[in-house]
């Protein structure tokens, strides 16, 4: 059979190609025979050159603009990200202390503290907008897995089953190979250089939220905004820019406060509760596992304030939620509001620590567990085990 | 790996650095081999092993049917690689499928059944390659091609990674002659297949992923019933995607393969500007349309034998090939009803021979069949039947009363892109991209170009597969 992939030697060919270039559907019930793909008449060196200066061009601007909103390169809060932490467990280190929350003990516990006062950095699993509860069944199923276990219980999210990232899970589970090697080229080689490599500067998500005009009985939702930084184990705190500039600081306020209206969309109270009762149930059985195990669990419900903690305490007031939890689990539970070292604390945006506050709150927090319940609570998770 | 990927990026800039090295050509064939191999096995390294098994059945079933010397042994070396192929498909794809209608029809007759959950992860391509392979025995076969004259050859065109997964699907006289001689890029292919594989990135990572699917997903995927607005746009949404998910996935495919010096057919020819359902599918996935006619619908009878066993041949073809892109109900639906639009429209045109449209006749019949293809998208894209009659229910205002779904942000993109895609069919129909670039400014390619691989870059991609890897 004659090869006939490039025909540019023979010019009424090459038109033919370009023009008028016949595909399988014209040509029924016979051997196909090798594809024409002609190359347009141009000067493809010139073009290429003048592409790839203006697209640097472009790209340098998108990096300038987003570094001068205040952006600086970091590690992206990805799936594999979390991934690799979660392979730690898997790899050797399943007698480690790790925690499993959603983003207030995730950007609230700082590892250097806690490394600092514990000798040991723990491993963090946490999740921003998501419930813990699958992460802690997840954990209980893990043989490999006998260390410490922090589980922070933010109640809007540990209650209600809301899973944000809950997709992070599976993803670790089913990984390929050239999703690991992704990630490390990315990590290593992408996201150190470029500000603008940011889940909330992707083009779609600028796009979405410039001002657009209401549909009505549809009001415009104000999507989270950036609010951390994260480093490559995922030691997390809060970006300063929440902290320093108070019209950054304002719309992330502004965004929270959309959840405090009660909404018509919002599930009945009765529903609510019967969520509430399931996430419990699920949460005490995960950790009878784990318990079972020799694992000593503590359940910590991180601070807020202001609107937020109004807000947290009218969804599930602590009496028929984390007291609840906490007896059930018959795991020792740290309640802010129970100690004073761990209350007035700075949240610029009412449900996170300013980056100074969460390094006093690690330390303050390291004090009672070490204190009050690693150690008491030790003889009476190997009585369990027996 | 993806296409759409960090990891494909330093594949493919290594695989076509050692391509470009003066090596033999049977060395560079190697490499090319290996390569795809590690492109498959980047997934879930096990799967490679049913590729292994796809190539080698079909190689000896090939050299098998050359050496036979009665018709019964060609049929049984035929028939060989069809149940060797179409079992590992049924196993993978449909096993869980078959099961679930086996109980479901026992219980139908008062038989409790409950099978124990299959639980099988389904090779990527798996559906690709083993009609590609299916290909090479079926045209041996049928007489139409002698047998690759190397395992080498045949091995890489199986296996050759800008096609292995998601097509076009390729035949083997159409790839496996680009094997036998050395080939090499010019500098231009190189150039001109980097542009492609930015369109075809651009149509995936920034249309499809960033600005179509979530339209989709939020009618789709949630248990709110759509108001008529909602229902359409996510129908329109959806539309969209899966045009720039897989014709994007196609043109990337094509521009690696360019680069590396071979040349794959078109998949796509605009088909959104098609008029009439037979138009459409040859402007739709092409080479899987042109495979089930080949080796299906014309062996099945075609239109050879009478009117009667041309529907039958034609409504078979297209429900089998509605299965072929999944192991549910609504997928069968989906081929059923463009089996049924065929019919309808080759009666039509027999009954109506002399019939020639206006200008103004044809543009309404074009949007008639858009229209038509778009409430049919409605059976691909719903997971179950309740939630396609629920959307098709509010495609025709049915759903009174229904809350909106969709912010104004959703309404205006989707609108302003899938118009844009409709638009530039249309301005295409007749026409294919290497012509309009023939005739447009190097300063303007050079621009579009650049602001393409921009917005490529900044909408960041989440490696998301593509849609039709499921398949």
């Amino acid at each position: 059979m004659r090869s006939g992939a490039f025909v540019d030697h023979d010019a009424d060919a090459h038109e033919r190609a370009i023009h008028a270039r016949e595909t399988a559907s014209d040509r029924p019930g016979v051997a196909q025979p090798v594809p024409v793909r002609p190359v347009p008449k141009q000067p493809w060196a010139t073009i290429a050159i003048g592409a790839l200066v203006l697209s640097a061009l472009l790209l340098g601007g998108w990096e300038w603009y987003w570094r001068d909103f205040g952006a600086t390169p970091g590690i992206r809060n990805s799936d594999g990200l979390w991934a690799i932490q979660r392979r730690r467990i898997d790899n050797g280190e399943g007698d480690a202390t790790v925690i499993t929350a959603s983003s207030r003990l995730f950007f609230d516990l700082q590892l250097d503290v806690w490394e600092t006062l514990d000798g040991r950095r723990p491993i963090q699993l946490a999740w921003e907008g998501t419930t813990p509860v699958p992460f802690l069944e997840d954990l209980a199923a893990d043989p490999k897995f006998t260390g410490r276990l922090l589980v922070g219980v933010a109640p809007e999210l540990f209650f209600s089953g809301f899973a944000y990232r809950g997709k992070a899970l599976k993803y670790a589970r089913d990984e390929s190979p050239a999703q690991r090697a992704g990630q490390w080229l990315s990590m290593n080689f992408v996201e150190p250089y470029l500000a603008f490599d940011e889940f909330d500067y992707a083009l779609g998500t600028v796009l979405k939220r410039q001002a657009w005009p209401e549909r009505p009985g549809k009001p415009n939702h104000l999507d989270v905004r950036k609010l951390a930084v994260t480093e490559a184990d995922r030691n997390t705190h809060l970006w300063s820019k929440v902290e320093n500039d108070p019209q950054y600081k304002a719309l992330m306020r502004q965004i929270w406060e959309q959840d405090f209206v009660p909404s018509p969309d919002d599930p009945p109270a009765e529903e609510m509760a019967k969520e509430r009762d399931v996430q419990i149930d699920r949460a005490v059985k995960a950790i009878a596992t784990l318990r079972a195990r020799g694992v000593q669990v503590l359940l910590i419900r991180e601070p807020s304030t202001g609107p937020y903690l109004e807000y947290d305490n009218r969804l599930f007031p602590r009496a028929s939620s984390w007291d609840v939890l906490v007896a059930k689990s018959g795991v020792p539970g740290i309640h802010f509001e129970d100690y004073p070292q761990l209350q007035g604390l700075e949240l610029p945006e009412w449900s996170h620590l300013a980056h100074a506050d969460a390094k006093r709150f690690t330390a303050a927090l390291h004090e009672i567990v070490v204190r009050e319940f690693w150690k008491a609570d030790a003889p009476r998770a190997a009585h369990h085990e027996r | 790996m993806v296409f759409n990927s960090l990891t494909f990026v330093v594949f493919f800039a290594l695989v076509l650095g050692i391509h470009s090295l003066p090596l033999p050509w049977t060395a560079k064939k190697i490499n090319l081999l290996v390569a795809s191999y590690i492109f498959y096995s980047a997934w879930n390294p096990p799967f490679v092993i049913l590729l292994w098994v796809s190539t080698v059945v079909d190689w000896y079933a090939a050299q098998g049917l050359v050496k036979a010397r009665r018709q019964a042994a060609r049929h049984a070396w035929m028939l060989l690689s069809v149940i060797a192929n179409l079992g590992m498909l049924a196993y993978f794809k449909y096993g869980q499928f078959l099961v679930d209608n086996f109980s479901a029809l026992m219980a139908s007759i008062g038989i409790a059944w409950q099978p124990a959950h299959y639980d099988i992860v389904l090779p990527v391509g798996i559906s690709f390659y083993t009609f590609a392979t299916l290909s090479y025995t079926l045209d041996v076969y049928l007489r139409r091609a002698l047998p690759a004259r190397n395992f080498l050859d045949y091995a890489l065109f199986v296996t050759f990674f800008p096609h292995l997964v998601a097509g076009p699907i390729m035949r083997p006289t159409e790839l496996v002659p680009q094997f036998e001689q050395p080939r090499r890029a010019t500098g231009d292919q190189i150039r001109f297949g980097l542009a492609l594989m930015t369109i075809g990135l651009f149509n995936k990572i920034v249309l499809a992923d960033s600005f179509l699917s979530r339209a989709a997903e939020k009618v789709y995927d949630s248990d709110k019933i759509p108001g008529t607005l909602d229902a359409w746009i996510g129908t329109l949404a959806f539309s969209g995607q899966i045009f720039c998910d897989f014709a994007g996935y196609s043109t990337t495919a094509i521009g690696a393969a360019l680069c590396l010096g071979f040349a794959m057919p078109d998949n796509f020819r605009f088909p959104y500007a098609a008029v009439g359902f037979s138009d459409f599918w040859r402007r739709w996935h092409i080479t899987l349309s042109s495979w089930l006619r080949d080796y299906l619908y014309i062996p099945l009878g075609g239109n050879r034998h009478g009117a009667r066993r041309t529907y039958l041949a034609l409504m078979g073809t297209m429900l089998l090939g509605g299965l072929w892109h999944g192991a549910n109900w609504t997928f069968v639906a989906w081929g059923g009803l463009h089996g049924l639009y065929l019919a309808v429209e080759r009666w039509l045109r027999q009954r109506y021979s002399d019939y020639r449209p206006s200008p103004a006749m044809f543009v309404l019949l074009g949007l008639f069949t858009y229209l038509l293809v778009n409430l049919t998208w409605v059976f691909f894209r719903a997971k179950t039947f309740g939630k396609a009659w629920s959307v098709l229910s509010g495609m025709v205002g049915m759903n009174g009363g229904a809350k909106p779904i969709l912010e104004t942000y959703y309404l205006v993109v989707v609108s302003v892109i899938v118009a844009g895609i409709v638009l530039s069919h249309w301005l295409m129909r007749g026409r294919t991209l290497e012509s309009v670039i023939t005739r447009t400014p190097a300063m303007a390619i050079s621009a579009i170009w650049a602001l393409l691989a921009f917005a490529i870059v900044a909408a960041q991609g989440s490696g998301n597969a593509f849609i039709y890897f499921q398949f």
